[in-house]
């Protein structure tokens, strides 16, 4: 076992869209982001990518960002995984489920959830090309936010 | 006084081999980043846009390093 799957919210491991829901009776929207690995980036052909994580770090600051979206929302489901190691096109790279009452809050904090995961928590994208070159994704700068 | 040194992704790339660090009393990360900038100039412009952690927590320029202080530079993520 990897030292990374004592991490909840990041893995090493392939993840994948269940066809199973969470057992709550009370849920009556469901949704499920996934974030996958593309061929194609600003007009380069891409070969596969790597995510590289500081993994104690990322993993706290996704349960953190998880429990900001249960405290802006009403929320009875909110789980977020994310990929570590190399990936292939059309694996999947992060999920974010969400689960309430009604859709509106499922959808709403879904998307806040991936877009703080995506901006603030201390994971990497090496992209990797047909023609062999590599290259670190400049990601998002904070100071301009 | 010592301080440990974690580098990520396009940093790594610039400090393959930093691990540890000497800085002096009172130092603050304002001092660190440019002490990193003097060791490799080619980082400055990855350094300026970088967030620094210490001991897991995102700190700002002036916070001040002790002895032992485990600090990770961080380039812009790019998760997702």
């Amino acid at each position: 076992m990897s030292v990374l799957e004592t991490y909840s919210h990041i893995s090493s491991s392939p993840i994948f869209v269940s066809s199973e829901l969470p057992d709550i009776p009370e849920m009556g929207g469901f949704v499920v982001f996934s974030g996958i690995v593309r061929n194609l980036n600003e007009g380069k052909k891409v070969t596969h990518l790597e995510y590289e994580a500081y993994a104690p770090m990322a993993n706290e600051m996704i349960s953190n960002i998880l429990a900001d979206a249960c405290k802006k929302w009403d929320l009875l489901h909110a789980n977020c995984i994310h990929r570590v190691g190399k990936l292939g096109i059309s694996e999947i790279a992060v999920i974010v489920e969400t689960g309430s009452v009604h859709r509106a809050e499922a959808y709403e904090s879904n998307r806040y959830i991936i877009d703080r995961v995506k901006h603030e928590v201390p994971i990497w994208k090496k992209e990797f090309y047909f023609d062999g070159s590599s290259q670190w994704s400049k990601g998002c700068v904070h100071e301009s936010h | 006084m010592d301080i440990q040194l974690l580098f990520f992704a396009a940093v790594k790339d610039h400090f393959p081999d930093l691990k540890k660090i000497e800085v002096s009393e009172g130092d603050s990360i304002v001092h660190l980043r440019k002490i990193l900038t003097n060791t490799n100039p080619d980082s400055e412009s990855i350094l300026k846009v970088s967030r620094f952690a210490v001991n897991q927590s995102i700190v700002g320029d002036d916070f001040v390093l002790r002895e032992g202080s485990v600090v990770a530079v961080l380039p812009p993520s790019s998760g997702g």
